[in-house]
């Protein structure tokens, strides 16, 4: 008999009856008690890796930019200070030539002032030296006229002229 | 950790015990006696398929034979028999008390990791979620990552039970708790619940309605028209019977699975269950030890087999490519 094989087996209707409610059971609890706070805890784990590794990159990405930041900063400074450097330099240069061409016009200036003073005195000196020489031959002749035209004496009176024109001169 | 000269000297400790040990259950096993005429160790053990009922205690002594000790039947043929439950009896079996027992394993341990589940994993948590993501990784690589996420808890709970039921049934005190009559082990306490026909079968059957479920809900009733090929013969092309044949072959197949199943966990749990009672009457000790390396490595094979094949089934009846 086909019935008599199947209990030699062991098939047992109530067994298996327990067995598929109990499967659905276990089934139930770990589904909900287990696998779905388990995968949740998975998947909230894989996001936050995923997230950790993004903020990482993008710190990575910020320290680059801002290093190639500095970078250029200071590349700029030192232009500028090249720059400024550079300037100050010809701002002295530029300040020397004028203050010497300034000094060397000064001097010129004063050389010609000084030039045509002296010529201003000796002008001077000239025309009181010929005034003076009027006045001489002047007196001279006077005396010459007063004393009349006595030889000797005419010679002294020419010598004393000449004398006190020597002495003149010489004062 | 003993280093350097202990270590040596334990080691050294250790295989003399198991050379001594596999020597005496080599002559006092069935082998030895045999050859050597010494006293057997061990009782010949009796082999039944059929699972032992274990509550209520009255159906129990009955299938056991039990009741005849305590009866006016003592004599010679006291001799407890063993008859099997009938199709429809009611009753706890061993192997039934064995699949709760597993079950609440499970759920203790799946439970508790995920109650105290923290995004940095402890030592425990991370070995339950190794588990899980085998499986889930399993299932993708067959599925793909999103069926295998929909199919998960049916798949991973077949997965670990099988896996749970095997691996459990190695422990001890399966082999030691049981009721006895005259000093010998009538009915374990506790039987592998994969050789219990029933198991199987019913895992099976869960298997077979999860695929035609997924089959029906990715793919309609269009899902029959693999079973039902009758469109050409409706249209009167005779080509159609070769149509009809092959749904035929389809969905019986499809019903064969259900055996194929059942027998292939039931058949390679008893299997190992009958070779372990047997190492054990014929070497007692030691030589158990390799057959149960054996078996860890069984049930871990008929557990990916069993999720394995349902995944594979899966994957062909929600697949929408037409043949």
């Amino acid at each position: 008999m086909v019935l008599l094989g199947v209990t030699e087996l062991g098939v047992n209707l109530p067994s298996l009856v327990a067995y598929l409610v109990n499967f659905i059971l276990l089934l139930g609890i770990l589904g909900v008690f287990a696998y779905k706070p388990l995968m949740r805890m998975l998947d909230e784990r894989t996001e936050r890796i995923r997230e950790s590794l993004e903020a990482a990159d993008l710190a990575r990405q910020e320290a680059a930019n801002a290093q190639e930041a500095i970078q250029e900063q200071i590349t700029e400074a030192r232009r500028e200070g090249q720059r400024i450097m550079d300037q100050t330099r010809e701002a002295a240069e530029r300040f020397r030539t004028e203050e010497m061409e300034k000094a060397r016009q000064e001097a010129e200036a004063f050389v010609e002032r000084a030039r045509a003073d002296i010529q201003r005195e000796r002008d001077t000196a000239l025309q009181e030296v010929r005034a003076s020489f009027g006045d001489l031959a002047i007196t001279a002749a006077e005396r010459v006229i007063r004393s009349s035209l006595d030889r000797t004496a005419h010679e002294s009176l020419i010598a004393q002229v000449l004398e006190e024109g020597e002495s003149l001169r010489r004062g | 950790m003993p280093t350097g000269a202990l270590a040596k000297k334990l080691l050294l400790f250790t295989g003399v015990g198991l050379v001594v040990l596999l020597l005496v259950g080599f002559i006092f096993g069935a082998v030895g006696s045999a050859m050597l005429g010494t006293d057997q160790f061990l009782d010949k053990p009796e082999i039944h398929l059929p699972p032992q009922p274990i509550f209520p205690a009255d159906v129990r002594d009955e299938h056991l034979g039990l009741l005849q000790i305590d009866g006016e039947h003592h004599g010679e043929d006291a001799e407890a028999h063993f008859t099997p439950l009938g199709a429809t009896e009611i009753a706890v079996t061993n192997t039934l008390l064995s699949s709760w027992f597993t079950t609440v394993v499970l759920i203790l341990i799946f439970v508790t990791a995920a109650r105290r589940r923290s995004v940095i994993p402890g030592r425990f948590q991370g070995f339950v979620e190794t588990m899980i993501e085998g499986v889930l990784g399993f299932a993708s690589s067959v599925l793909g990552p999103e069926m295998a996420r929909k199919t998960f808890p049916v798949v991973a709970t077949i997965f670990f039970f099988v896996l749970f039921n095997a691996w459990l049934a190695l422990l001890p005190f399966y082999q030691f708790l049981g009721f006895t009559q005259d000093g010998e082990i009538k009915a374990h306490f506790l039987r592998s619940a994969g050789t219990d026909i029933n198991m199987p079968l019913a895992l099976a059957l869960i298997s077979f309605v999860f695929v035609e479920y997924w089959g029906f809900r990715a793919r309609g009733f269009s899902y029959l028209k693999k079973f039902f090929q009758l469109g050409k013969i409706f249209r009167g092309k005779p080509s159609g019977l070769i149509d009809a044949f092959v749904g035929f072959l389809e969905l019986t197949s499809e019903l064969v699975r259900v055996v194929s199943f059942t027998f292939r966990l039931f058949g390679n749990m008893t299997a190992g269950e009958i070779l372990v009672v047997m190492i054990t009457f014929l070497v007692p000790f030691v030589a158990t030890q390799f057959v149960f390396g054996l078996e860890l490595l069984v049930g871990l094979i008929q557990a990916v087999i069993f999720a394995g094949l349902t995944l594979v089934f899966l994957s062909v009846a929600t697949s929408h490519e037409e043949h």
